[in-house]
Formats: structure tokens, C-alpha cells, sequence
């Protein structure tokens, strides 16, 4: 291996993760200089099963109308994060537990999940440019940062065989661009995953406050009669 | 002619009108000129005003909304006024809540301060972009947070549109149907603009009617009891429009051995502080219900039939008056319920022999805990109790929310929305749609009229006041 490739895989990843987590933490802060909002009323249910409802919500997508409409699109978002997690883990796995991917198995597995979000990254990608409504709402940080994903699990997959006796390029490729990524990814749109709990539990706290969430059928409930209130 | 496919609504060209702002101005209101009620001035920086407060009014779930939408474009499919129209990539909620992100990513997020074409960052321009924000956030949006129960990263779009609608709402940036109802609420403390005189003779009438139309001698409607067991608030619409509504809650509070009360002042439950985003209104609407039930020293507030009325007295008006909730503040449903397990009202379902479905009013069932306990009485007073189909919180909205009855100017794009209300009622086969909310019944009746469907609407009380069994007076 060569002294750039070693460079690439440790030092550089640790200075970029470094710097992403430094500028998440300034982030957090950032989101927590907003002011707070209380809440004066006596509740009509669980803050607390409010927070849990909402932060589980992703992993119940029959809770939501929308995703029971189009399942196809909970499918797609399952892979993707998969893709993401996988692409991810490799990176560790690569510099630090190499022998892993020395089993052909594990290989082909990380391969076809991240494979899988490749396409998927496609088919985003073409929804997002021909489908009015994501069209308008698009910008080109939308774009970029989902094109880059493209990109970044087509070098991951490449990468995962971890041949570089053959070839070092996707290597480099692959390090490269997570290096990037770590840069880049808090001033773009991915930092969603950020966001993602915050937004959740802060709905969740007032939703669950008033008894909307978890949210049950009306039928589901009438049938112990209403609560007493 | 037919609509072209992706052309906007007319709606989002609607000018600012200010003929009654300066009506306003030129009566030196009060409100006026005590500066609770904002006037529209061409003359002063609106936008530097409006990055000003959008600074001072942001809290941080807020803040959240703004940054943690991916544009994935999901809520689309949720959105009564983006179902009903596919080619109009403008009435996706994300592009919406776009119009205020745009401007907030300007001027508080880094990239959007650094690089703001890349996140499409963006001030507006001048008096014209905010009043194309009035547009947007007043005229194609009902704040009925079906898009926010149907995002995944948890955005609440309805509080950017309410959040927006409140900054511009101190800038005089407001539809003028708007205006007149806020007007009306810091002048008079009642958004019908009701007087005390008139209030007071229509409830003796109301009292009058129902003594000769039940025959029950000594049927009362009290004002401003003391020490009762609950102080009743109501919609001006029940004073204005439809006094039966008042007449068959008395009738049931009666027969029940009730000890209630109306107030002299603070009885107006409603709210346009919700609709018009202004938390000062909020605050003194809702303050003035309180107070009334500390002078009264009422053990309870019981709210009449309102959607926004109930989450604004339940809910949102403690937190914008800045004051814990120390009675008891439920909905007359929740009365209902109580008299009708305590057995204190017999009622018979047979009295209400037609099909009847319910309508959930968006404020009480996704802002609000009301699900499940209108259905508990509907099914108790009426022989043929059938569901709407998506009901409960997932129920679309009746199209009249977030103050859209008031603005005129937008009543064609809200009737075109109003087709996917239109099958939904259709689809039942009922002849009675029930709702709790006196701004549904119109929203409703709009719709029903419009679309030629062959339904009546019709309110839970006055269900419940049909199937009472004569003879169970309490008192
Ligand atoms: S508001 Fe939610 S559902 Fe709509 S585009 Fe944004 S993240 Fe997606
Ligand atoms: S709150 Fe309701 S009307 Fe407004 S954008 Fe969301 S779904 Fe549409």
C-alpha cells in the first residue's frame, strides 16, 4: 500500500472527522440558542410516549398516511440508509478490521446493499429532476449532495474487495471522497440526520403532551369508550 | 376554458388591501393608536422590519422545522390543496414553507449567508415578495397540519405558515378579511364585532324561543353566575347566526341540573389570534376567558362547539397569555360525556334515524386530544353512526380552516381543494355530516352547496339535544 493510500485511510479520516464533529457540536449549539417554548397546559397525555412514538415513527411506516400511499418510497429510503450505513462501516472496517472484508461473503453482501442504494440513488435522482412538485422544491445543494451520494456508493462498492495490490484508485476514490464528505456534509443538506431528532422529539414532546401522538384509530378507541378527561 | 396544466391560481397574484386599514387609520381606533393593531406603512422599510421580527419571534422548534426538511416532496401527497391539483408543483407544503425558509436560510443559516444561491437562499425583494408570502401562507394553506403528521422528518409546516402569517400580520401584510376580524376582536373583545346589548337581548330571546319550543318552564341561560360548576364560552356565531346552538346546549345543561354560566365579557372562545399568527391577540382573546372564569370563580371552562375556539382556549391560549392552566378547560363534549355516563341526560337514539358521519375538525384532532369522544356520543344519540373514510387525525380538512372563510379573494382555489372533501362526504352515503366546529359547519355547507351534494350539517349538541327522552330534568 502506498504511503498516500495509508495517509488517505487514517490520518486524513481522522483530521476530516474531527473537524465534522467539531462543527456538529457547533451546530447543536447553534440549534439550542433558539429559545425553548413551554408548555402552560396540563396534558391530555404521555410527553414522554409522545418522544418515543415520534422517534420510532421512522420504523412504523404504517403510521404514516403518506408512506402507506407509497410504500415503494419507504422501500427506497430503507435501502438508501442502509446503503449509507454500510458505505460508512466500510470505511472503518477498511483501515482498522481489514480481514473482514477478506471474506468473500462479507464482501458481496456490503456490495449488493450498496449497490442496491446506488440505484435507488438513481431512481431518486430521477425523480427529483422529472416530477414537478420535487422539481420546484429542489436546490442545487439537493442535487449535489444526492449526486455525490451516487457517486460515493458506486467508489464504495469498488472499494469493499479492498484489492488495492491490484489497483489503488478506488481506494483513493472511495477515502477521498468520505473526506469530502466529512467536510462537507454539515453545511449541506445531509446533515438532516442531525436535525432528525431534535425535529422528532420536539414534536413529539408536544404532540404527546396533548394526546395526539401516538397517534391510534378512531375506531381503535371507541371501542374502550373515551377516556376520562 | 380548463385550467392550464402548471399554471399558478390566480390566488397568488391577490394585491394588498388596504381600504379598511385606512378606514382604521382614519377612525383612530384604539387598537390603532395604542399599536395593538399593526398598519400597513408603504413608506417604512417592510423588509428590514420583517427580517427583524422573524428574528425576534423564532423559537426553536421552529427553528427546526426550517432546517431539517430534506425536500423529499412526501408531504405532497397529504395536502388537500396539492391532491386536488397534481399539475400545480406550487401547492406542494414544502414549497410553501419554502417561501419563509428561503428567507430564514438567508438570514440565519451559514450556508445560506455564505453561498445562498446554492441552498436557494433568498430575502425578499421588496413590499411586493411579502405580500406574495401573504399570498401563499394566507391564501393556499388551511394550517390543517395534515402535512405535518405526514412528514417523516417531523417539519410542522403549519407553524411556519402560522409563524409567517404573525410576522406579517405586524407589518398590516394581511388580507383584508383578516384585518377585519382582528379588528374587530381588539375592538370589541368578540370577532363578530357583537355588542353587550345585542348579546344580552339575543340570549333572552334564545332563552324565550326554547322555554315555548320545549314547553320546560324555567329553563335559563345565566349570565354571569358566580361560583358555578362551569363557565360556558361560545362562538359569536351562536349569537350572530345561530342561536339554536346556545338554545340546545341550555336545553341539555338543564335537563342535566347544570350550574353553569355565561360571562358578560370574555365569552367569545374564538380566536382570530391563531388564523392571523398574532400571539398579542391570542393572548388577550384567550385572557379574557380566563379572567372571566377567576371573576366568576368557576370551578371549570367548558367550551362550546369550535375547533380553533378549542385550541385556542385549551391549548395555545395559555402558552400565549403566558399563564399556567390552573381550571379545568375541556370541550362541551367532554360535558356530554360526563352527563351521559353519570346518567344525569337520557338520550335515545332512534330520534336520530338518518345516516349521519362525522367530520373531525383539524384543530382539535391534530392540534387538539379529541378523537374518539365525539364518536363515543354519536353513537350513543344516533341510530346510524357511519365513518368517513380517512377519518379521525387523519380527516381532511373542511377547507374553511385558518381563517380562509374571511378571505374572499381565495375562496375559488380553496373550493377547488375542496373536491377531495367532496368525494370523502360523498363517499358516505350519509345524509347528516356531524361536526364539532362551528367554522366547519360553513366550510362544510360551502362545499356541499358548491359541489351539489345532498347533505346537512348539523352539530353534536343539537344531535344530542333531538335524542333527549323528555322528562329527565335533574333540578
Ligand atoms: S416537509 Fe417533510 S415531507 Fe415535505 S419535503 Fe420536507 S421533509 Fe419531505
Ligand atoms: S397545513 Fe394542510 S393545507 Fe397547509 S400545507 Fe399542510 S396539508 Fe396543506
Amino acid at each position: 500500500m502506498s504511503a498516500f493510500l495509508r495517509l488517505l485511510e487514517n490520518e486524513v479520516q481522522i483530521v476530516a472527522l474531527l473537524f465534522l464533529a467539531t462543527v456538529y457540536l457547533f451546530r447543536v449549539l447553534w440549534i439550542l440558542r433558539f429559545e425553548p417554548t413551554r408548555e402552560r397546559t396540563q396534558p391530555a397525555g404521555s410527553e414522554r410516549e409522545g418522544i418515543t412514538y415520534s422517534l420510532l415513527n421512522i420504523s412504523m411506516p404504517w403510521s404514516m398516511e403518506a408512506v402507506r400511499k407509497k410504500p415503494g418510497f419507504y422501500v427506497q429510503f430503507v435501502i438508501f440508509h442502509s446503503g449509507v450505513t454500510a458505505a460508512i462501516a466500510a470505511t472503518f472496517i477498511i483501515p482498522y478490521r481489514p480481514e473482514l472484508f477478506q471474506k468473500r461473503a462479507v464482501v458481496l453482501i456490503f456490495q449488493i446493499i450498496i449497490g442496491a442504494a446506488f440505484v435507488v440513488g438513481l431512481i431518486r435522482l430521477r425523480r427529483r429532476l422529472k416530477v414537478p412538485a420535487v422539481r420546484l422544491i429542489s436546490t442545487p445543494d439537493d442535487y449535489f449532495s444526492l449526486l455525490l451520494m451516487i457517486l460515493y456508493f458506486a467508489a464504495a462498492v469498488l472499494a469493499v474487495p479492498n484489492r488495492f495490490q491490484a489497483a489503488e484508485w478506488p481506494l483513493i476514490l472511495f477515502f477521498g471522497l468520505t473526506a469530502f464528505f466529512l467536510i462537507y456534509v454539515p453545511f449541506s443538506k445531509i446533515s438532516h440526520y442531525l436535525y432528525y431528532p431534535f425535529a422528532r422529539y420536539v414534536l413529539g414532546k408536544t404532540m404527546g403532551h396533548r394526546g395526539v401522538f401516538p397517534i391510534k384509530k378512531a375506531n381503535e378507541e371507541t371501542a374502550f369508550g373515551p377516556p376520562e378527561k | 376554458m380548463g385550467r392550464q396544466k402548471n399554471e399558478s391560481p390566480p390566488a397568488l397574484k391577490s394585491p394588498l388591501e388596504t381600504n379598511s386599514q385606512e378606514k382604521a387609520r382614519a377612525a383612530n381606533l384604539s387598537s390603532v393608536a395604542e399599536g395593538r393593531l399593526k398598519l400597513y406603512n408603504p413608506q417604512a422599510d417592510n423588509v428590514r422590519k420583517f427580517l427583524d421580527l422573524l428574528e425576534r419571534k423564532i423559537n426553536r422548534s421552529l427553528a427546526l422545522s426550517f432546517v431539517a426538511c430534506v425536500h423529499c416532496g412526501l408531504c405532497a401527497e397529504s395536502c388537500h390543496y396539492a391532491l386536488a391539483r397534481p399539475d400545480d408543483p406550487t401547492m406542494t407544503p414544502a414549497y410553501k414553507a419554502d417561501q419563509i425558509r428561503r428567507i430564514f436560510k438567508r438570514h440565519k443559516d451559514w450556508t445560506g449567508r455564505i453561498i445562498p444561491w446554492w441552498v436557494q437562499a433568498r430575502y425578499p425583494r421588496d413590499d411586493e415578495g411579502l405580500n406574495f408570502l401573504k399570498n401563499i401562507v394566507f391564501g393556499t394553506c388551511s394550517a390543517c397540519r395534515r402535512c405535518t403528521l405526514n412528514c417523516p422528518m417531523g417539519v410542522d409546516t403549519a407553524a411556519l405558515v402560522r409563524y409567517t402569517r404573525g410576522l406579517l400580520t405586524e407589518l398590516g401584510v394581511v388580507p383584508e378579511g383578516i384585518f377585519n376580524v382582528n379588528r374587530d376582536q381588539w375592538e370589541s373583545g368578540n370577532q363578530m364585532a357583537v355588542t353587550e346589548k345585542d348579546y344580552l337581548e339575543t340570549i333572552a330571546w334564545a332563552r324565550d324561543e326554547l322555554e315555548s319550543e320545549t314547553g320546560i318552564r324555567g329553563i335559563e341561560i345565566p349570565v354571569d353566575r358566580t361560583d358555578c360548576d362551569f363557565l360556558y364560552v361560545i362562538n359569536p356565531r351562536e349569537i350572530k347566526f345561530d342561536p339554536r346552538s346556545l338554545g340546545d346546549a341550555a336545553r341539555i345543561f338543564h335537563c342535566a341540573g347544570e350550574r353553569w354560566t355565561l360571562p358578560k365579557w370574555g365569552w367569545d372562545m374564538t380566536n382570530f389570534g391563531l388564523f392571523s399568527g398574532d400571539d398579542r391577540l391570542g393572548a388577550y382573546v384567550a385572557g379574557n376567558v380566563y379572567q372571566a372564569a377567576a371573576r366568576l370563580r368557576s370551578r371549570r371552562i367548558v367550551i362550546s362547539e369550535c375547533g380553533h375556539g378549542y385550541r385556542s382556549t385549551r391549548w395555545e391560549g395559555y402558552n400565549w397569555a403566558g399563564r399556567d392552566q390552573t381550571v379545568p378547560t375541556e370541550s362541551v363534549v367532554i360535558t356530554l360525556i360526563r352527563y351521559l355516563r353519570q346518567g344525569r341526560i337520557k338520550v335515545d337514539p332512534v330520534k336520530n334515524p338518518d345516516p349521519v358521519t362525522f367530520h373531525d375538525s383539524c384543530n382539535i384532532t391534530r392540534s387538539g386530544d379529541l378523537v374518539e369522544e365525539p364518536r363515543w356520543v354519536l353513537r350513543r344519540v344516533c341510530a346510524d353512526f357511519r365513518e368517513m373514510e380517512p377519518h379521525g387525525r387523519e380527516n381532511f380538512c373542511c377547507t374553511g380552516g385558518g381563517g380562509l372563510l374571511s378571505t374572499p379573494e381565495y375562496r375559488p382555489l380553496r373550493l377547488e381543494a375542496a373536491k377531495i372533501k367532496a368525494k370523502q362526504l360523498q363517499a358516505t352515503g350519509a345524509k347528516l355530516v356531524c361536526t364539532m366546529c362551528h367554522n366547519c359547519v360553513d366550510g362544510l355547507a360551502d362545499v356541499i352547496k358548491h359541489y351539489k351534494l345532498n347533505l346537512k350539517v348539523v352539530q353534536i349538541l343539537e344531535l344530542v339535544s333531538r335524542a333527549l327522552a323528555n322528562g329527565n330534568v335533574q333540578s
